[in-house]
């Protein structure tokens, strides 16, 4: 067993190792100082392996901390029950969802693929041994922080220390139920995706967990004592059919199948692939009486309809349903009508974000690339800096027409609300209001396609190759969502909003222009 | 014409794949490029298409007795996955190619005659691309490349994904072509290699050089490419 251990450990270790320093390689600048046959350095290989266990060693205790503190610590403290009752009967409901949802042995995982698959390492002894670290992991991981946590909620430290105990012996009857029920191996459940009943039993526990203690009524701690002891006990017998079942070899087989889990980012980059394919509709009345380049993008519009246009529509309808009930409300309740008004003279740094959402550029570019570019940039005629920059011209089209539909109706409908909900003194707020709409539609289409056509991140085999690119899309979104419950005079903020969409246009453009024609193509 | 590569080197690191690679390839002649696992005959097609930069040396062509740089239209190369538009159907994309091309007017007669010539049946000429199966997407990769005409073909072991009717079609294809291209194909097969291939180049060590048949025969030519495979393993 021990030896199984030490060997499954090493086998991790020395995978894990290996990803640290590909991500190190990863890195922009650090990169150029690492030489490729730094995988043999002695001494990288110490300092990944230090790390690595060390991530280890954190893994234990860090996503259980925040786990005791938000979903139970803190929100048993605003609950009108007694503190100790609502933590031990939120941590109770909480503890059979995970009992369900984090099993170890119904989950798919890379190491297991790599030891017994590969490896071809025993499977029941890997499993085993690999499960009880699981559990021992738990038992060690929870106990700090039930007995921090606990106490300062009032728990008797007996039942803080006994809370991992139920942790483990809810996994483990789940465990015995789900081996039991799996036969000898043929019928197995992936953790990963979970059925219909076990989503509804999470929602139901969930309710369980939060609700009662809500209005009122939590499980005390002499109800969760028994309930403890009792699972304890459960939980041996349940320990004893997980030691004694035999089929976990084939258990493993019909686990770790390649469409269970994405093996590496190749895997992963084709399934997300396969799912844009699948987005292709074709009918009989998409047709195209263009020619060429023009031909070619309006047949790629018209077949990402459902992708496309189609939900930028419901999104256009959206917008106007919300903005005829506002109008008619605002005209109905005075009190709202207030409010409205002065929510459209200081609240337009949230529509930012709003913007943002309903951008459809970064979806209508990944499409792009996994439907047409990734194969289209093989040929050499589709690089051409001429061709390159009439389809830029003609797609920067098409995505800003798509972004406009909900644009124009929120804009429209921003200066019509100021107009219903009693005016303003100053006649540049309904221009700016519409101005500064129109200015961030364009603006997020013109910046998706710059960014793509700039940073264009993917190989041919459409493995993301370039952090820049997810870099700069999570820093937009950062952005945006900063600017919300920002409160910014509309004068001032729709003048300034404006006056940079249309800079970045005009300079994301020349830069487009400039410099896609080299950047724009297959990563290596 | 000639096609001209002079001493192109291309490192991965510190790795050299090609170590000053030169040879001239000439118009007319089917050329085999052999090569063992990891040689670089992907990465020297990729450095004659400019897919990728290259370290040292040139890639030019000779024309009328004048060097130029190529240029985009002088080369049509296959990839050994073939790539092509999924959203378009069969028809779409050769009306687009040929739309693009000039060179004709894009009517369904002359799409048809080019279904016809790759044998594409009628039935899968406006299914989407998505759907056609890997040989019938190399069937058009390989076609638009016939249709667009440079004069030098790189094919990237091309028939392997072909079935033997389909591999034999294509064969004859490039037969009838030859006259007016430089075909450098490059592929694991030896017999193919040997049926189709004028001249057979290998290379090895990241230097390219041709083996002479003179009058060997068959066997005896490809105990000599083995060897000539082989021989850096053992120097």
């Amino acid at each position: 067993m021990l030896k199984t251990f030490v060997l499954s450990f090493r086998l991790k270790n020395t995978y894990k190792t290996n990803g640290i320093i590909y991500a190190l390689k990863a890195l922009p600048l650090i990169k150029k100082l690492l030489p490729e046959s730094l995988y043999a350095d002695a001494g990288l290989k110490q300092f990944a392996n230090i790390i690595s266990i060390l991530i280890e060693i954190c893994s234990a205790f860090i996503g259980k901390a925040l786990y005791v503190l938000l979903m139970v610590f803190s929100l048993c403290m605003v609950m009108p029950t007694a503190t100790a009752d609502s933590f031990v009967h939120i941590f109770f409901f909480l503890t059979i969802i995970g009992g369900f949802l984090n099993t170890n042995l119904f989950n798919p995982s890379k190491d297991k693929f790599y030891a017994i698959v590969l490896m071809r390492m025993d499977a029941r002894a890997y499993t085993l041994v690999n499960y009880l670290y699981f559990l021992l992991k738990m038992l060690i991981g929870f106990l700090p922080f039930t007995l921090i946590f606990g106490t300062k909620a009032g728990v008797s430290p007996l039942l803080c220390l006994s809370m991992p105990l139920l942790v483990c012996s809810v996994k483990l009857m789940v465990a015995a139920f789900s081996l039991h029920d799996a036969k000898e191996g043929e019928k197995v459940r992936n953790e990963n995706l979970p059925t219909a009943i076990v989503w509804s039993g999470t929602g139901i526990c969930l309710i369980l967990a939060y609700v009662p203690p809500a209005l009122g009524y939590a499980m005390n701690q002499q109800i969760f004592m028994a309930l403890t002891a009792l699972s304890i006990i459960a939980g041996l017998c349940a320990l004893l059919y997980v030691l004694k079942y035999r089929h976990y070899r084939r258990l493993c087989q019909t686990l770790l199948t390649p469409g269970n889990f994405a093996m590496n980012t190749q895997n992963a980059a084709k399934v997300t692939q396969a799912n844009y394919q699948k987005k292709i509709s074709m009918d009989a009345t998409q047709s195209s009486d263009k020619s060429g380049y023009k031909y070619f993008n309006e047949l790629f519009m018209k077949r990402h309809s459902k992708l496309l246009t189609r939900s930028a529509k419901r999104i256009t309808l959206i917008a106007l349903a919300v903005f005829v009930v506002t109008a008619v409300m605002s005209v109905a309740l005075p009190d709202i009508s207030r409010q409205i008004n002065n929510l459209m003279l200081t609240f337009l740094p949230y529509f930012l974000f709003i913007m943002y959402l309903i951008n459809r550029g970064n979806v209508i570019t990944q499409a792009m690339f996994m439907n047409c570019d990734h194969s289209m940039l093989a040929y050499r005629f589709y690089r051409k800096p001429e061709v390159i920059l009439s389809l830029f011209r003609e797609r920067l089209k098409y995505i800003i027409a798509i972004n406009l539909m909900p644009g124009a109706v929120i804009a429209l409908g921003l200066p019509a609300l100021l107009l219903l909900t009693g005016g303003t003194t100053e006649p540049l707020n309904y221009l700016l209001l519409f101005v500064s709409i129109i200015a961030m539609s364009i603006f997020f289409s013109v910046h998706s396609m710059v960014l793509y056509y700039l940073l264009q991140p993917y190989n041919i085999n459409v493995e993301t190759k370039s952090a820049a690119f997810s870099i700069a899309n999570w820093l937009t979104y950062i952005i945006c969502y900063i600017a919300i419950g920002k409160q910014v005079p509309t004068l001032i903020f729709g003048t300034a909003i404006s006056a940079f969409c249309i800079l970045y246009v005009v300079v994301g453009l020349i830069l487009a222009y400039r410099l896609a024609p080299k950047t724009f193509k297959l990563r290596p | 014409m000639k096609l001209l590569i002079k001493d192109i080197k291309k490192n991965f690191e510190n790795k050299e794949v090609l170590r000053g690679a030169s040879f001239v390839f000439e118009k007319g002649k089917i050329y085999g490029l052999l090569g063992r696992n990891g040689a670089g005959k992907t990465t020297l097609f990729n450095c004659i298409n400019e897919d990728i930069k290259i370290d040292g040396g040139s890639v030019q062509i000779e024309e009328n007795g004048s060097l130029r740089a190529i240029g985009s239209n002088d080369i049509g190369y296959v990839l050994s996955t073939p790539v092509v538009p999924e959203f378009l159907t069969g028809r779409e994309f050769l009306k687009f190619f040929l739309d693009i091309n000039k060179k004709e007017q894009s009517n369904d007669q002359s799409i048809n005659y080019y279904f016809d010539l790759m044998k594409i049946a009628v039935e899968d000429r406006d299914k989407l691309l998505k759907d056609y199966s890997h040989g019938m997407k190399n069937k058009m990769q390989m076609l638009v490349n016939f249709i667009a005409n440079p004069s030098i073909l790189l094919l990237d072991e091309p028939l392997t994904s072909f079935d033997i009717v389909v591999a034999d079609e294509m064969k004859q294809l490039l037969r009838h072509i030859k006259n007016e291209h430089i075909i450098i194909f490059s592929t694991h097969i030896m017999e193919l290699a040997l049926d189709l291939c004028d001249e057979i180049v290998i290379l090895n060590q990241g230097i390219l050089s041709q083996i002479e048949k003179a009058d060997l025969d068959n066997e005896a030519f490809k105990d000599k490419i083995i060897a000539a495979l082989r021989g850096s393993e053992d120097a």
